[in-house]
């Protein structure tokens, strides 16, 4: 992990430990029902402030807790169009997955690349902190993987334009 | 296997096990670029009738295609084809050479049929070539051969050079920008020292190169591509480095997008290999209770938590 990277994780991962303080919150509008508050949206006095933690213009996170879920959206780092569209293929293939990632989102917030929702319901049946170090993993991963995709298409565009033109050799 | 192979590999197989033991059989089988194959004994069981579709034959045989099979099958080459193909080839197999090394040539020969159908435009501006060549100056006429539906190659000869032009269509957005990365090392790969001698390669998104820009019908439009090769004469002067270059140019599209598909399938196994380490991260934060086991009602129904 860069010395750059260090900071911005640990703000996100201070921040987002601190605004897992969810609990059962019943909604206010419908009887009976009990859903996550920050993507219903119809009180206002159970959201909390949203939060926007940026590394640089292209990278950063918002998240947006209420009384009782909270959600994380992520912007991923791309710089040209090659990690455009890995960064898009890749997000696609988990956010396909989501039923699998329980605080996964199927679709992401608008302007950012993937999303999570994590409910009280979560944070109850499963480790807290161990929820926030999957967060944590997968920002610090994903670039990662997306730059050695990048790298391993450019060696093998490399490769493959060699040994076609190295047979043109008489 | 990085190289495709300019023969077709049921030809030869088929063609060597009915060699050694004739039976009747009736194959469609296909190749690059919407080729159809027809592998059938329709009299006798060693008589083997070969025909073959492609989808710009009447292109090819204004190039001499007939004269260029004619010159590599002779008698074998039936006046009139198979209902639905181009060209039918009879190879009997009482005829055919002894086993052995000149029947394993003879076999490969057969399997180059397209390769061969394909050939005769390239060996038409080869000649054409040498021609401007004892002239000194001059172009010859621009030959297009459209092998696919919207993809087309281009041949230019000229005194000191032949242009091969191919344009490529990318269906989908990765496909373009895949193909983008390749065709930027094609152009870039040329500065190595040992492929000095390889043909110049030139690439261009969206606007045709000079040569054909005044050919009606071209798309204009993001998602194609053209890629020219300048061939110079000392990739066909002698007979043998010229069949060698037009085998392997005429799979120069093929070669490509074999390899895009090749990146997009390896980067798909790599997602899946990534996701799966995420998700042990994450179950790593599942407690006990929410991993125990399934519990089911005594009618065998399961128990579902969200």
């Amino acid at each position: 992990m860069s010395n750059v990277l260090r900071p911005y994780l640990a703000a996100v991962r201070s921040t987002l430990t601190a605004a897992l303080t969810l609990e059962n919150f019943a909604s206010q509008v419908v009887e009976r029902h009990n859903q996550p508050e920050v993507e219903v949206g119809k009180s206002k006095e159970v959201l909390l402030n949203p939060m926007i933690i940026s590394r640089n213009e292209n990278e950063r996170v918002l998240i947006e807790p209420s009384v009782n879920s909270i959600r994380l959206s992520i912007k991923i780092k791309q710089a040209d169009e090659i990690e455009r569209i890995l960064c898009k293929k890749f997000t696609r293939f988990m956010m396909q997955r989501a039923e699998n990632f329980i605080v996964l989102r199927r679709k992401p917030v608008k302007g950012y690349d993937i999303s999570f929702l994590i409910t009280n319901t979560q944070t109850e049946t499963m480790l807290k902190h161990k929820i926030v170090d999957f967060i944590i993993q997968f920002m610090e991963d994903v670039d990662r993987e997306i730059s050695e995709m990048k790298l391993s298409l450019n060696a093998r565009a490399r490769t493959v334009a060699e040994s076609y033109l190295i047979a043109f050799n008489p | 296997m990085i190289l495709l192979e300019p023969h077709n590999y049921i030809i030869q197989t088929t063609l060597a096990e009915k060699f050694t033991k004739p039976s009747s059989l009736d194959v469609q089988f296909v190749d690059f670029d919407g080729v159809r194959f027809h592998l059938s004994t329709p009299e006798r069981k060693s008589a083997l009738l070969l025909s073959m579709h492609i989808r710009c034959w009447d292109e090819l045989v204004r190039y001499g295609a007939q004269e260029v099979l004619q010159r590599e099958y002779g008698p074998l080459v039936q006046a009139q084809p198979e209902p639905e193909y181009n060209v039918s080839l009879v190879i009997d197999l009482d005829t055919a050479p002894p086993e052995g090394e000149e029947r394993d040539n003879f076999v490969k020969s057969i399997a180059l049929l397209k390769r061969n159908a394909l050939a005769a435009p390239f060996e038409l501006a080869f000649t054409k070539q040498k021609e401007l060549e004892s002239a000194g100056d001059g172009q010859g006429e621009l030959t297009a051969i459209h092998y696919r539906d919207e993809e087309a190659i281009y041949i230019r000869a000229a005194h000191d050079r032949v242009t091969v032009i191919f344009s490529t269509v990318f269906r989908e957005e990765t496909d373009r920008i895949f193909g983008k990365v390749f065709l930027q090392e094609f152009v870039d790969a040329r500065r190595l020292p040992t492929i000095q001698n390889a043909p110049q390669v030139l690439y261009t998104n969206r606007d045709p190169p000079l040569e054909i820009r005044h050919v009606p019908g071209l798309r204009d439009s993001e998602d194609i591509g053209y890629v020219t090769f300048v061939l110079f004469p000392r990739h066909f002067n002698n007979p043998t480095v010229a069949a060698g270059t037009i085998s392997h140019i005429e799979l120069f599209r093929d070669y490509l997008h074999y390899h895009i598909k090749c990146s997009k399938a390896y980067m798909q196994s790599r997602m899946r290999h990534r996701v799966a380490e995420f998700q042990k991260v994450l179950n790593r934060a599942k407690t006990e209770a929410a991993t125990s086991t399934e519990r089911k009602t005594v009618t065998g129904r399961t128990l579902h938590t969200r």
